[in-house]
């Protein structure tokens, strides 16, 4: 019983040591940053690093008058919060037939749904250039909104559905016992008893939203559908360089919301980051 | 799973159902939107015909929306793979694009970068995330802090590339930090070498995406029976033996799915490349994302880039094929 006393006491100075180190890790960067944010300019590049900058609001000004910030802001509310609604509207249903309905090819429709979430944006980025460029939606938010909608739409469905999976059957058969019609249990007893799942899906899907790169980079092209994630990387051309304090500001000014959203679904993040394979 | 269509038949009406009165309004329109072109048909009087379309109807519109932006783009970088594309004239060149491309040194070496950083970043984020997950998943303190954990996640990807942008070359940070502890002298030039270049990217991805793994490790190592734990304990099994021979295969499955899920993600890295090194020094960064950007919109080889990119969709099917298709059976499980 010594042996294990001794095991288990090595182990929590061990485990502390080493979670204390990682946290470390994940935490000095973003302070690290924050501390850029609000320094001047003149301390963001220097031949020494500086670790103890001087406070200032100086990103904070050219941010008020040079960049239009609330209108990359509202870029990214409009493109974002657009998309998870056709993700909600489409997902929803094609969920409730993959989970609740027995049908020739179902597997394959699954699979199908949760294959393109494996396929590169880039391998699509120039096709959906033309195509967005045929239909005159370059560089406008709609555009942003249908792009977002698509590349989340699987990961959206297989959320919802691993939760309408978990819904008893019986819940089900007695609302049909009294002649509900499908789409009224959907409405009804489905959709309200896996809400937990829509919300995490739905939180989800707006943070990949939020993050997209590549496909804002192609289609955006001037501040009428720059998003906070693109505006970022254009901030960075002209005669100034890379301003760095202001991107530390605007990143953190992104970060926020994203991070309330999560802790609200903490609990069910593992379980939406795997599209529901795995029950946290 | 049954067909749930057994009781269509059944005649006591829903609205009738004691399921509270603010109940007797929402059915009847649930039912006018059930069959909106039949207007007074009731739902369980529909054909044999409609109900075995009704799951097909159901999936319809997601699977048009997904066809529209995987099949289209699909069949037309297909097309376009098969022409020279100068601005607005398309040239025919039938499969001149593809032969180019098999003898092009930066395709293959974009394909072995990608492969190369996704390899090395992939097991790092995956070591350190199961030793950190099986450190945490007991610890009360821990959980309550595991948000501080999951930070790196929620920053905005091209935001984290400019962080360590700033921390390897503008800023070097990383340079005077090092020099500090006595470990180099001067600063380093990032992406003066290939290594240190590719170094720079996988250090922000594993710093990114390890809490990926961290979170979906951690429910996987809470799900699973204390129990059979318990009990090697007791047989006085030490805690890496425990580790290794107890918990590791059992989460066997949900390794296999979040690293799936990662390794896809990994393959089509983008953002980091594009702020931190632009595939430089020599190409030596470059992945398959960016060679097929830079082939399209830097040098506006259209017909190039969409060669590559269907390259990479049929690599991308395969593997979904085989490896993706099992590991969410797996995951099922």
């Amino acid at each position: 019983m010594a042996t294990t006393r001794k095991t288990r006491g090595e182990s929590l100075l061990l485990r502390y040591l080493v979670l204390g180190g990682w946290a470390l890790v994940c935490l000095l960067p973003i302070l690290w940053f924050l501390s850029v944010g609000f320094r001047p300019r003149t301390e963001v590049i220097t031949p020494k690093p500086i670790y103890w900058p001087t406070f200032s609001l100086d990103a904070w000004h050219l941010l008020m008058s040079d960049w239009p910030i609330a209108l990359y802001l509202r870029n990214s509310v409009i493109a974002v919060a657009g998309s998870v609604i056709i993700d909600l509207v489409l997902a929803i249903p094609a969920a409730f037939a993959l989970a609740r309905y027995d049908f020739r090819g179902r597997e394959d429709i699954g699979f199908y749904i949760l294959s393109t979430r494996m396929m590169a944006p880039a391998i699509v980025a120039v096709p959906i250039f033309f195509l967005f460029k045929t239909l005159g939606l370059l560089d406008s938010v709609w555009a942003l909104m249908l792009i977002y909608a698509a590349i989340n739409l699987s990961l959206v469905t297989w959320i919802i559905r691993s939760y309408m999976l978990d819904i008893p059957k019986e819940l089900e058969d007695a609302a049909r016992t009294d002649g509900a019609g499908d789409l009224t249990i959907l409405r009804e007893i489905i959709v309200p008893a896996c809400l937990p799942g829509i919300i995490t899906a739905a939180v989800i899907a707006a943070i990949f939203a939020i993050n997209e790169f590549l496909f804002t980079l192609l289609i955006a092209s001037t501040s009428d559908a720059y998003t906070m994630s693109v505006a970022l990387a254009n901030f960075t051309g002209g005669s100034d360089g890379i301003i760095y304090n202001a991107i530390a500001l605007v990143s953190f000014i992104a970060f926020v919301p994203i991070l309330i959203l999560v802790i609200l679904i903490q609990k069910h993040l593992s379980r939406g980051l795997t599209m529901g394979a795995v029950k946290g | 799973m049954s067909r749930p269509d057994c009781s269509w038949a059944t005649a006591k009406p829903y609205r009738s159902d004691p399921m509270g009165p603010d109940l007797s309004q929402v059915p009847a329109q649930g039912v006018a939107q059930a069959a909106p072109d039949r207007r007074g048909t009731l739902p369980r009087r529909r054909s044999p015909l409609l109900r075995k379309a009704f799951p097909y109807l159901l999936l319809a519109p997601a699977m048009v929306y997904l066809l529209a932006i995987t099949l289209y783009p699909g069949l037309f970088a297909i097309y376009q793979s098969l022409f020279v594309v100068k601005f607005l004239t398309w040239t025919w060149t039938g499969f001149g694009n593809y032969s180019a491309i098999l003898q092009d040194r930066e395709f293959w070496a974009a394909l072995g970068n990608t492969a190369l950083i996704g390899a090395i970043s992939l097991s790092l984020q995956t070591a350190i995330a199961l030793a950190l997950a099986y450190f945490a998943y007991r610890d009360p303190l821990i959980r309550g802090w595991r948000i501080v954990f999951l930070m790196p996640m929620l920053f905005m990807p091209s935001a984290v590339a400019f962080i360590w942008k700033l921390a390897f070359n503008d800023g070097r940070v990383i340079s005077d930090l090092l020099g500090r502890l006595g470990l180099i002298e001067g600063n380093l030039d990032w992406l003066g070498s290939i290594w240190l270049a590719r170094l720079t990217l996988i250090v922000a991805d594993v710093w990114q995406w390890t809490p990926f793994l961290f979170i979906i490790f951690v429910a996987a190592l809470q799900g699973q029976d204390q129990e059979i734990e318990e009990a090697a304990r007791l047989d006085g099994a030490s805690w890496p033996a425990i580790f290794w021979n107890v918990s590791l295969p059992m989460m066997r499955p949900v390794i296999v799915v979040a690293v799936t899920l990662r390794g896809i993600d990994i393959t089509t890295m983008f953002t980091n490349v594009y702020v931190m090194t632009q595939g430089s020094p020599g190409g030596a960064t470059e992945t398959m994302s960016y060679f097929i950007y830079r082939q399209g919109f830097r040098m506006f080889n259209f017909g190039y880039a969409s060669a590559a990119s269907v390259l990479m969709l049929i690599l991308t099917v395969v593997i979904a094929q085989t490896v993706v298709k099992r590991a969410f059976h797996s995951g099922k499980q």
